[in-house]
């Protein structure tokens, strides 16, 4: 390289330089809060694990589980998603977004959930094991790497209904953790 | 190095410094460069052009446009896609000054509200905004719409998609296995699919113009990937058609998918079927009300648990069949390809974005 000649060139890339490393608030003590679940058309198996753990999140003192699920994300649709998005950010204390499970479901999960953490509301986004590292490449290109993420195997969708709530139910410790609701786990469990 | 006087800096003269892209060392050498610039994410493998700030600046004075206007904010880094990044990506990928505005006005398309342009760069398919031109623009910059049009004819214009592309790694950030999770990809997703239509041979109105904008334009399409239909058999043009229309209905295209919300179809056809179709079928609308009416399937093609949500999806009519996409509007006929006839050429669209995009190209 040393007796290359050398020239200066225009670097093509544009970055976003902000980056916000904090996960964000913990939830603390569930009791009386309202959470929100994200879901979305596309998968059968993540409804069947916000069922699940709604209820365990009710169990531990939560005043409501709510939900809202995204659908079409441009034209009039999208319009209206935004709005919605919007609005359910308001009206929750805890977000529970998902799920990320391919590549563009990742990519809106990941950008709602980014919405809700923006507000400063504790926030986690849920992916499956494929798209872990999408997910997280995606929040730190986003400027917010602390983003709070939780993993579920893969694959998930293509299992029987009750082999999802098993895996459900054994992760509600797990994501009570991810969210900083320590402290409820004993009442979980 | 002399920077000639142009129009470099903006109208005033280069009283200051515009650029505002980091400069970095690199080796001269065109293959030296292309290795270093693939090492650090920039290129797509192929050699690469040095983004030089002569190079750049002839560039931004041939395409009239002020380095720092902001273009779009592209996802996923959401970072700002100004008129210098885009001539910085578009010189390193050989395009020429002129085809700024078309460039410019596919960004602007990819972005508009019916683009998922976010979710299309994350997905595992393998689809990419195609883009359609329409107008004197076609000529002006070499687009290919003849014979080979889709690839295989030698043109300038191949370096145009490339530099939506490049601007799509390295403004939007779409990264393969980093921020891209493309299962298998493309190589559409290379030098895109920048193709023109063959106005003058097309028996129906252009396709721009029959969106609302007429002269040089771009249509802005979410292609999954390109599908040959092949046929000599037909005697009219209906046959041809329903030929289309049938080969279309793939069971595994995105659109039949209940998970998938919206879904379209664009078709090709060559300048010697669509002479033919259009002396029975006048009405372009007709000719999409054919091919979309043939490609469905009988719903006992589907597993019965999918009903409901086949159902639920809009896309079950009472005549039993499953169509593809919700309605011929959802079809996109544009004549192209060469005098050789026999083929058509079908792209399934990847079903998130809501409808095509058309914008006037200006300038």
């Amino acid at each position: 390289m040393s007796n290359v000649e050398k020239i200066y060139v225009l670097n093509p890339t544009a970055q976003n330089l902000a980056d916000v490393t904090s996960p964000g608030p913990d939830v603390g003590n569930l009791k009386g809060k309202v959470v929100g679940f994200r879901l979305d058309i596309m998968w059968r198996a993540w409804d069947t694990v916000s069922e699940v753990w709604a209820e365990a999140f009710k169990s531990a003192g939560a005043a409501k589980v709510v939900f809202w699920r995204a659908g079409g994300r441009t034209g009039s649709e999208g319009e209206r998603m935004k709005e919605e998005l919007h609005q359910f950010i308001q009206s929750i204390d805890v977000a529970v977004f998902g799920l990320a499970n391919c590549g563009s479901c990742t990519g809106w999960t990941i950008h709602d959930a980014l919405a809700a953490a923006d507000r400063g509301l504790p926030t986690v986004a849920v992916a499956t094991e494929s798209f872990d590292s999408l997910a997280k490449n995606l929040a730190r290109r986003a400027g917010r790497s602390g983003l709070r993420l939780h993993v579920l195997p893969y694959p998930l969708n293509e299992r029987l209904e009750d082999d999802v709530r098993q895996i459900a139910r054994q992760h509600i410790p797990l994501i009570l953790n991810t969210m900083g609701a320590a402290v409820l786990q004993k009442a979980v469990a | 190095m002399s920077v000639p006087n142009i129009r470099d800096c903006g109208p005033e003269g280069c009283s200051i410094d515009w650029l505002s892209s980091q400069r970095q060392q690199v080796p001269s050498e065109v293959m030296e460069f292309t290795k270093f610039a693939t090492d650090e994410g920039w290129g797509d493998g192929l050699p690469l052009v040095p983004p030089t700030e002569l190079r750049v600046r002839e560039f931004l004075a041939e395409g009239g446009r002020y380095p720092d206007e902001v273009i779009a904010e592209l996802p996923p880094i959401g970072a700002e896609c100004t008129v210098e990044k885009i001539a910085v990506n578009a010189v390193m990928a050989g395009a020429p000054g002129k085809s700024l505005p078309l460039i410019i006005a596919a960004v602007e398309a990819m972005m508009d509200s019916s683009f998922d342009l976010g979710g299309l760069n994350a997905t595992t398919c393998p689809a990419s905004p195609a883009i359609f031109v329409n107008g004197p623009v076609r000529n002006t910059l070499q687009i290919p719409y003849q014979h080979g049009c889709f690839g295989g004819v030698a043109t300038p214009a191949l370096a145009i998609g490339r530099a939506l592309r490049l601007i799509m790694r390295n403004v939007a950030g779409q990264l393969v296995g980093e921020t891209s999770q493309a299962t298998f990809g493309s190589p559409a997703r290379i030098a895109g699919i920048l193709v023109g239509e063959w106005e003058e041979r097309s028996p129906w109105a252009p396709l721009a113009e029959r969106r609302g904008v007429a002269g040089s334009a771009v249509t802005v399409y979410d292609a999954m990937s390109t599908l040959n239909i092949f046929d000599n058999t037909a005697q009219n043009g209906q046959e041809f058609l329903e030929v289309i229309g049938k080969s279309l209905a793939e069971p595994g295209a995105n659109s039949f998918s209940p998970t998938v919300p919206f879904g379209g179809i664009a078709v090709a056809i060559n300048p010697i079927w669509a002479e033919i179709i259009g002396s029975d079928l006048p009405n372009v609308e007709d000719v999409q009300e054919l091919i979309w009416r043939h490609a469905s399937l009988p719903i006992e093609y589907f597993w019965p648990k999918l009903r409901a949500k086949i159902e639920e999806s809009g896309r079950l009519k009472a005549d039993g069949r499953v169509y593809l996409v919700k309605s011929p509007q959802d079809v996109l006929v544009m004549v192209c390809g060469g005098t050789g006839g026999l083929h058509a050429y079908g792209m399934h669209g990847w079903g998130l974005c809501r409808s095509p995009v058309t914008r006037q190209v200006i300038g």
